[in-house]
């Protein structure tokens, strides 16, 4: 139970061995620590994990949370999270999704449910008030993401995986409505415990702390998202697709396996393209009000449509010009439930092994007709597709080419080519889950595609990206969809990129590092809310939780920290924040030499700013932050992690 | 005057429903006024070209005096965010 309003106050815990369900124990304080969403599951994980405990192993736990914002009415507030041991890169993985299933979920009357045990049948759970009743899976085992949750159809929130994750490919995702939970490979260990399907239906709403103000702020705060240049115009407009063009302007398409930044038929996989000839009409994550969603057509049938993503991986980083293609390819994705970045990542590759003449695996650059056969043989580990069913990483351990698989910590990189954008570089190589753009902190918005902060230049990108990391963290917890974020960038400054104050301020923001690292680092300093974040207030007006700028900041970086510290528990060496050499030692403009990533020299400046040694928290600066683990447990894990692999 | 090609991106193809156009101009600002005549569509009012990105033959280019060349190409850009 609770005395904060906002959340539901109790978390579900479902053992799959034993089939039995039971009240997880979660307190005030835990709330006070932690927020929700993925700071939640990370310190769940934190206080569960041992080391060397691996994705498969019986006793990984599956930790499904929501933020005290989902339901309270908040505009793009249905985020929920799952976090687990990744299979695919060994350490905690953490994946965001805008299904319906979070709401529902609360509805029920939890803030969370966590999976332990694994079942030896194929398993769906029902969770209500009541707890959780387990069916046989049995007719449901086999069919893709939307037939399984057809057949669920009359509950309204379904989390269900497809062939991909039943077979446990690496990078398998889990599926609510037509949005995904994607990164890491958190399907792969649904299908390792069986857990085929999980629905929540419910009839309870979390009570608000002051109504009223809750009220009047969504109200601003909808206004404030349905003006910004971006969350306004851009995205609703062109979508996430619409990065495409602004990132071969700035050399930061990934292109032929990110071994270039600019491909000649970029406008025909554009967002441009797909708005213009391809687009039915927008879509939404329920309570959405940016509708940044593509709803397109695939052999008559209305579908969703492609992100950035995945037309920037499957188009220019395979050499492919052909956007049916992709809208087809994404459909085919969705329903055998992989990820599109890490799938398209891992063919990439296959096809750059393929160039250098090391392994044939059947696919090659600017060959299209065999990618839908891949997709099915790598779904059900057939043939070579097996292969690349592990990713690339794996891949490049057994056949080569460790220089050029483009992977951090074994998670392969979104389409952002981060030779023209080295703050996001380095976002990449530090981000906890491996190389995901958004748990990078997403800086490269702010070196040329929002704002145009020099790219190229290695000063201030430590301090921002931390700042960055720091309050998307907290944001996410709190059960806001990232692109919200989005909108704490001033409007004229990204509306007016050509006017003086414009011009000063992003000049100046190279030189702000050492200020904003205080920030990061006293994050009990700005005990103010402001407009441009909402959260803050609506948090407090929700929850009744003292809520300010400094809570945020203190919440991102214990969250941060949080998932750090448990992935060195579990094995993470340190030196374990690299990228492969392509990027950090080939110059993407052989003329520029400022054209790769200078990673050493910003890892120096923030680690320093974090408080790490060498990639790890230190005791003190865990100590600072609140965290409550044993000292001998620290200290086993640092002297493991020092050890080289 | 210079024969250039122009390219719009983002919200400004989508508001005007012009891709590309070649257009006479010597400097950046005038082919950005030019711009601002041709544009057609229900978004006309708030669309402002000097706003824009602007690379001339794939470099940004910040100079709204810029002299433009016979054969350059132009593009125009609005701001974007994702993931």
């Amino acid at each position: 139970m609770t005395e904060y309003c906002g959340y539901m106050g109790r978390v579900l815990f479902v053992d799959l061995t034993k089939r039995t369900f039971s009240d997880f124990p979660w307190t005030d304080k835990d709330r006070e620590r932690t927020l929700g969403g993925k700071i939640m599951a990370g310190d769940i994980l934190l206080h569960h994990i041992r080391p060397g405990m691996k994705a498969f192993d019986e006793d990984n736990w599956l930790v499904v949370t929501t933020g005290p914002l989902t339901g309270c009415g908040c505009p793009n507030t249905s985020r929920f999270n799952i976090s687990t041991i990744s299979p695919l890169t060994n350490i905690v993985t953490s994946s965001n999704c805008g299904g319906d299933f979070g709401l529902a979920l609360k509805r029920a009357g939890y803030d969370a449910v966590v999976f332990g045990g694994k079942s030896e049948e194929p398993v769906t759970v029902h969770i209500d008030s009541d707890g959780a009743v387990f069916e046989s899976a049995e007719e449901l085992w086999g069919l893709t993401t939307s037939e399984a949750q057809e057949k669920l159809s009359g509950y309204p929130g379904r989390l269900v995986i497809g062939p991909a994750g039943e077979n446990k490919v690496l990078y398998a995702c889990v599926f609510s409505n037509e949005r995904t939970a994607g990164r890491g490979g958190v399907g792969a260990v649904f299908g390792d415990k069986k857990l085929k399907a999980v629905t929540a239906v419910g009839t309870k709403l979390p009570k608000l702390a002051n109504e009223k103000k809750l009220k009047d702020l969504n109200k601003k705060w909808t206004k404030l998202l349905q003006t910004h240049p971006l969350t306004g115009r851009q995205l609703p407009k062109l979508g996430t697709a619409g990065l495409v063009a602004p990132m071969q302007a700035h050399s930061i398409l990934a292109t032929e396996n990110f071994s270039a930044g600019r491909f000649d038929g970029f406008e025909k996989v554009s967002g441009e393209e797909l708005a213009e000839n391809h687009l039915v009409s927008n879509g939404a994550c329920t309570t959405c009000v940016i509708r940044c969603a593509r709803r397109v057509m695939v052999d008559g049938k209305n579908v969703k449509g492609p992100e950035l993503e995945t037309l920037g991986l499957l188009g220019p980083n395979i050499l492919n010009d052909d956007i049916e293609k992709i809208l087809k390819w994404n459909y085919e994705l969705d329903e055998l439930g992989m990820d599109a970045i890490s799938c398209a990542g891992s063919i990439a590759f296959a096809m750059d092994l393929a160039k250098h003449g090391v392994h044939d695996f059947g696919v090659h650059f600017g060959e299209t007709d065999n990618i839908s056969k891949m997709f099915e043989d790598i779904a059900y580990r057939r043939g070579e597709g097996n292969e690349l069913a592990d990713g690339s990483k794996r891949m490049s351990e057994k056949f080569g080419g460790k220089d050029y698989a483009i992977h951090a910590k074994g998670m392969e990189l979104a389409a952002y080519e981060p030779r023209h954008a080295v703050g996001q570089g380095l976002g990449y190589a530090t981000a906890n889950r491996g190389g995901c753009h958004l748990n990078a902190g997403y800086l490269v918005v702010v070196e040329g595609l929002g704002l145009d902060v020099n790219s190229l230049t290695p000063h201030g990108k430590a301090a921002l990206g931390i700042m960055f990391q720091n309050l998307m963290e907290a944001v996410s917890a709190g059960g806001s969809c990232m692109f919200t974020s989005y909108a704490v960038l001033p409007g004229f400054l990204i509306g007016k990129p050509n006017m003086l104050l414009t011009k000063i301020v992003l000049g100046a923001f190279p030189y702000v590092g050492p200020v904003v690292n205080l920030l990061s680092h006293f994050t009990k300093v700005p005990q103010i809310n402001i407009p441009l974040l909402p959260h803050t207030s609506a948090v407090k007006y929700a929850t009744g939780m003292r809520c300010n700028m400094a809570k945020y900041l203190t919440w991102g970086a214990y969250g941060y920290n949080c998932e750090r510290i448990a992935n060195i528990i579990l094995g993470q060496k340190a030196g374990a924040d690299k990228l492969p050499k392509r990027l950090t030692e080939e110059l993407q403009d052989p003329s520029d030499p400022r054209t790769k990533v200078p990673l050493e020299q910003m890892k120096k400046v923030y680690y320093r700013a974090r408080g790490w040694k060498d990639g790890i928290p230190t005791w003190h600066r865990l100590k600072t932050l609140g965290f409550d683990i044993d000292r001998s447990v620290y200290d086993a894990a640092v002297a493991a992690a020092a050890k080289t692999e | 005057m210079a024969k250039v090609i122009v390219k719009l991106f983002g919200v400004y193809r989508v508001d005007t429903h012009i891709s590309d156009v070649e257009i006479e101009a010597e400097k950046l600002s005038d082919l950005l006024e030019e711009l601002g005549r041709l544009a057609v569509g229900e978004h006309k009012s708030s669309i402002s070209f000097s706003d824009a990105s602007v690379f001339i033959n794939g470099r940004n280019c910040k100079k709204k005096k810029q002299k433009l060349n016979d054969g350059d190409e132009v593009w125009l850009l609005s701001p974007a965010s994702g993931g």
